[in-house]
Formats: structure tokens, sequence, C-alpha cells
């Protein structure tokens, strides 16, 4: 019995964070358990009690599993947003908050609140959340919060964190970054009714690639490298891009940066939900259906069905190739398409021949090419809410040195 | 809804599996296999050992699936027409490839079957078995070390685990795993992944262990024969001042005494008095 209380009291403990409460905490938890109370429903009730005068935490330091923190932080920003819940439309909060260790987002679900951007706020009852493979914030029914002296809080810190492009998916608040840049395009684009030039293009590091928008002209040149301190990331069905403006500081650095492509697990694309120029490695699990030699409308590209376009009935069909598969490393799953001309080269047949061969010996073939095989695949990954797709730039089926490789995992069994 | 994960577990690992997390509403189901694979989808290739009509029509049939370590049994059903039917067209045995879901048949509290239900199958070669076993030696390598540097937490928890590369359901699956098993015999797994891989390369790990010990004992035999004829004078060597004298010259002690041993084996050397060593 006493160790099974010991496991509770340290779950307790190790919640509130606070050790000094050890020796009151095991002596009301024995008092419940002697009462016959059931040791799960004790620890609700005395986890409850002893969260409510914890320590605050700070915001780096929330793993995204604390059910009830108490935190002291600044709205930094502040949006709202109208969410259908349960059939019903109710207005919830969202933003970034800040305290002296860094920056996260919340959310706010609790109706009751309102917050207004720069107030300091005492936060009682919140919980953290892994969410798109960060930590965020959130206020629920059961969280109360304060409006509290600046004073309270003496500095957030905004300092730029210092960050690879393989962070972006997971940073919040201003960053500090150094880049080459790959390309440089202008555009003018109206604002608020006023006319503003805008540089955009993509830029990279050792770690991977990301798109960029500047919203002033620092003379960005391709080939140079820059450190921007004071941008944001922000993401676009997973691809990274960096934003910054006049406010920003970018200056040029005379060390050349080699920009690559690092080869992801699988899952850790999917958690990045996407990426340009991603290069990942596993095996065709599922060709689907669709695939191969099919023929699209002149008019919107569907792909025709017996000679007919869904929307405009029969017509003329233009031919095209393509394949649609999934590839899966055991980490991770992602559905890939590969276009035309890959697929040509990829099974050493032009289009034409294909159109002659047929549907069915097309599919055969791509099947034997590729179903069971392991690939390497290089593209532009974008991120949805069924997961991620590949447009593979480039695919290379590998050959696997079956003996080499079962001798190496032989020698690092030994070590294990 | 995300695409859930193909796991490559073997046989020998999945069927040992009794621990399930059972999706609530819209939510998946898992089985928590005892390296903590969080499973819901497998990727398997092996051999098709039967298939077995359940009903008249043919619209549910039982098949079995070998790998290296064990037997996976596959049920299909009306819902999958094409699977079952390639399944009942294919030769016996034959190597397959499939994707399929877990199933789980919990009949009582506490005890689970599980087995697959296929969502597509492929005829494939042995190369592509011969590739699967690899990967799946690779996961299950990767399974073993994540629940060691799981139990060298004080506090088993997924955070930290992801934290050292492991993806999330992986990390979850093996905290779950750390929680539900409680004696995990790793050793058992270990050897299971061995014997996996001597499969794909049985004539090499042979010819080598055979070759090396071989050559090596001739040479070390020569070399503690020299140190015995060196030390022994009228009255022999003392046994103890050979192996001193082997390890100084880079051998360790109990290659040195089987050296010794197999000398007296072959007659070079014999035992005058109990302890001492002389040529003969």
């Amino acid at each position: 019995m006493g160790e099974d209380i010991s496991t509770y009291i340290e779950d307790i403990i190790s919640n509130i964070g606070d050790e000094t409460k050890r020796e009151a905490l095991e002596k009301e938890f024995k008092k419940f358990i002697e009462f016959g109370v059931p040791p799960d429903y004790a620890k609700r009730i005395l986890l409850g009690k002893f969260a409510k005068d914890k320590k605050r935490k700070k915001l780096l330091e929330l793993k995204g599993k604390e059910s009830s923190v108490n935190l002291l932080c600044k709205v930094i920003t502040i949006n709202e947003k109208e969410i259908t819940a349960r059939g019903k439309s109710k207005k919830i909060l969202y933003g970034l908050i800040g305290d002296e260790s860094g920056v996260l987002p919340f959310t706010s679900w609790n109706t009751s609140i309102s917050l207004e951007k720069g107030e300091v706020i005492e936060v009682k009852n919140a919980y953290a959340r892994e969410w798109q493979g960060g930590v965020q914030v959130n206020f629920g029914e059961r969280t109360v919060i304060e409006k509290v002296d600046e004073d309270r809080l003496p500095e957030i810190s905004l300092e730029p964190k210092k960050c690879k492009i393989a962070d972006l998916h997971n940073v919040f608040g201003p960053i500090e970054i150094t880049v080459k840049v790959l390309d440089v395009s202008k555009k003018e684009v109206e604002v608020d009714g006023e006319r503003r030039e805008v540089f955009s293009g993509i830029v990279g590091d050792d770690t991977g690639k990301a798109q960029y928008t500047a919203w002033h002209d620092f003379n960005l040149k391709e080939g140079e490298i820059i450190k921007i301190s004071g941008g944001y990331a922000r993401s676009w069905k997973g691809i990274p891009q960096i934003v910054f403006d006049e406010r920003c500081k970018v200056e040029k650095v005379d060390r050349d940066i080699e920009v690559c492509s690092r080869k992801l697990p699988i899952h850790k694309l999917v958690e990045m939900r996407g990426g340009i120029d991603v290069m990942v490695e596993g095996t065709v699990i599922e060709i689907k259906s669709g695939s191969g030699y099919i023929e699209r409308c002149p008019d919107c590209n569907r792909p025709t069905i017996n000679g007919e376009c869904k929307v405009h009935g029969k017509v003329n069909g233009i031919p095209d190739l393509r394949i649609k598969m999934v590839v899966d490393d055991g980490s991770a799953g992602i559905g890939v398409i590969v276009g035309r001309e890959l697929t040509e080269r990829l099974i050493n047949k032009s289009i034409d021949e294909c159109r002659q061969m047929g549907r069915d010996k097309v599919m055969e073939i791509l099947e034997k090419n590729l179903l069971t095989k392991r690939v390497l695949l290089k593209g532009n990954a974008i991120g949805d809410d069924f997961g991620t797709t590949l447009i593979a730039k480039e695919i290379e089926v590998l050959d696997v040195d079956l003996k080499g490789e079962a001798l190496n995992l032989l020698q690092r069994l030994e070590e294990i | 809804m995300k695409r859930e994960t193909a796991w490559r577990v073997f046989a020998g690992e999945y069927n040992e599996s009794n621990r399930v997390i059972r999706g609530e509403g819209k939510k998946p189901s898992y089985v928590i296999t005892p390296l903590g694979a969080k499973v819901n989808r497998l990727f398997i290739v092996g051999v098709l050992t039967d298939v077995e009509p359940l009903t008249e029509g043919n619209d549910f049939i039982r098949a079995h699936v070998s790998d290296p370590t064990g037997i996976y049994t596959l049920y299909s059903g009306q819902f999958q027409p094409e699977v079952t039917s390639t399944l009942l067209n294919s030769d016996i045995p034959s190597f397959v490839a499939l994707v399929g879901k877990c199933r789980i048949f919990e009949p009582e509290e506490g005890v689970v079957y599980v087995s697959v239900r296929p969502e597509a199958v492929y005829q494939v070669d042995g190369d592509a078995r011969d590739r699967w076993i690899l990967e799946t030696c690779k996961s299950t390598m990767e399974r073993i070390e994540a629940l060691r540097e799981a139990k060298k937490l004080s506090q088993p928890n997924a955070h930290d685990l992801r934290k050292l590369g492991y993806s999330r359901a992986l990390s979850e699956g093996v905290i779950e795993a750390v929680k539900y098993y409680k004696e995990i015999d790793l050793d058992k797994y270990i050897s299971m992944v061995e014997e996996a891989l001597r499969y794909l390369v049985p004539e090499e790990a042979e010819i080598k262990e055979e070759e090396g010990t071989q050559e090596v004992s001739d040479e070390i035999e020569n070399l503690v024969l020299g140190i015995i004829k060196e030390l022994e004078g009228e009255e022999g060597a003392l046994w103890d001042s050979i192996v001193e004298k082997c390890v100084q010259a880079g051998l360790d002690k109990s290659t040195a005494e089987e050296a010794i041993a197999a000398l007296l084996d072959k007659g070079l050397v014999y035992e005058p008095v109990l302890g001492t060593i002389k040529t003969t």
C-alpha cells in the first residue's frame, strides 16, 4: 500500500512542481485513504487543492502536458475567431503571450475572459497542450485571469530567438536567423489603400529552405548571406516563411553557408507538416488508383472517365501521366505525387508508348517498378488535415544492399 | 483524419501484444506491442502459407502469413472483395506484401487476440521480403533502444523521449508499454532480431565465424607454444606464469587458457604435475 501511495504523491508533486508541499500532501492523502476514498479520486481532489497556490511556471518550462498551471505573462498579440463547437458558434481569443523566458501561442476557450494587448495578467489553472509540434497555452472554463500591475512582470523576453530553418515550425515570437538569399522578386501590393513594395523569394541554410517576405527594401541580392534579427516565423500549409520589415535589423554577413536539405525521417516531416525542397526516404506501400496514363479535360484539367469530363461531358482528352502513391518509412506515411516527366524517366517509357500500351499495362509496370521498393524523394511538401503530400522534383528507386545493411545492424545489435 | 503509419512489426512481437487503447467516437484504436509500437496499421511482407474459407460463399476467409519470427493471422471479408479474391487465388506458398489494419478480439477483460485485416495485398518476390525483414529489424531495434532510454528516465514520459528524436507515436507507445508490460524480456527480442538478420546473411555470418576462429587460434596456439618453450626449462612452466606471459603479449586470459587446453588436446604439451605444462 505504501508503495502505491508514493506513485500518486510523486505524480502530484511533479505536477505542482513544489517539493516543499510533500509532507502536507502525504498527510492529507493518507487521511483520504483511511476513509476509503479511491486513490485516483483522492489524487484528483488534492491536485486541485494544491495546484491553486502552487508556484507559477515560466512559459518555456511548459512541456505541453500540464493540466493545471499558473502563469504571469503579458499579452503580446490578440485576435478573435469564431468557431463552431457542438453545433453552437462561439467566439474564442487567440494570440501570443510572453514572460521573461519567452513567447508562446495561447487560445482562450472561455468566453467570459476578455483580454487586451499589452496587459500583464496573472493566470491560474490554465492548461498546456501540444499543438502542431509546439506547446500551446489554453485558458478553459476553470481558468481564472486577473489583470495585474505591469511592474509585476519586469521584462518580457522579446529577445530574438536564434534558430535555423528546421526549427521555424516550432518558434513563436521574434527570431534571429542567418540565411542565404536564393532568389528575390519584387511586387507591389495594396495594403489599406496604400501601395507598398514587397520583396519575396526563397532563403536557405544548412537545415533547409524557407520562403520569405520583406516589407521593406533591404536591397537583398541573390547569393548574399544575411542575418535577420527580429523577424517572425509563419507557416502556410507547413511551408515555413520568414516575415520581416523595417523594424528588423538585417545585416550582410561575410561568410558563406552551405544550403542543403537534410534527409528527414517521415514522422519529422509530418510533424512539420510541410517544407521546401525536403528529402525523405521510405517504402512505396501503395499506388493509388488513378495513377498511370490518364486523359484530362482540355477545359478544366480534371481527369476524364471513359472520355467524359464530370463537368464538360464528352471531350477530346489531353494525355497525361502521373503517379499518386503512399510512401511510408515505418515512422509515418505521406502521399507522393510524381508528374509526367519524372514518371516517363522512371519507367523509361514515353507518354505515347504509354497510351499505346493502355492503362492496365502502365499500372502493371508502375507496380512492378515501385511497389515495396525503397525510394529517395525530393520536393516540396504541403500539409493539410489529411496529412502531408510531397510533390516530387526528384525520385530515385534505391538498390538496397541487403547483406551490407544486415551486417551493420548485427554489429549495432551487439552494442545495444 | 491523418493517415495512420504502417508500422513494421514482426509477428513474434505483434502476437505478444495484449494492451489495447480503445478509440472513442471517431478516434482510432491502437494495439500497443510489448516494445511500444502504437499500431493501427501494419505493412507486412511474408509467405502466404494457407487460405481457408470460413463461409460457404467464400466471402469470409482466414489466411496465415509467416515471417522469420512467427505467423500473422489475417481475416478478410466481403468489405475487401479484391483482397479476399487475391488471397483465394494466390499460390501456396508464395510471397505477399500487405497493408492492413489491426483486428482486435477481446473475449474478456485482459485477454486480447490480435490479427490483421488486410486493406491491400500484392504478389511480390523474395527480394521484397528480404527488404522488409531488414526494415523490420531496424524498426524493432529502434523500439528496443527507445524502451531502454525510457527506463533510464527517472519518470518515464513521452516528452523527454521525443526530445531524443523518437516520433510522438513511438514515444507514447513506449511509455504505455513500460507502464503496462511490467517485465519485458528485451533479450528475447534482441535474439529475435538477430535471428532475422542471420536469415539475411546466413553463409557470411557462418563463414566469418569459422574462418575467424580457425585462423586466430592457429596463430595464438603457436604464440602460446613459444611462450611455454621459453618458460619451461627442466621442470615445465607454471600454468599461471604462462597465462600471465600471454596476457603481456596481448591475449586475453580466457583465450590463453583455451589455447593451452587446445595444445593439451593436440598432445603438443602435457601436464607432468597438476598446474605445470611441458612440451612433448
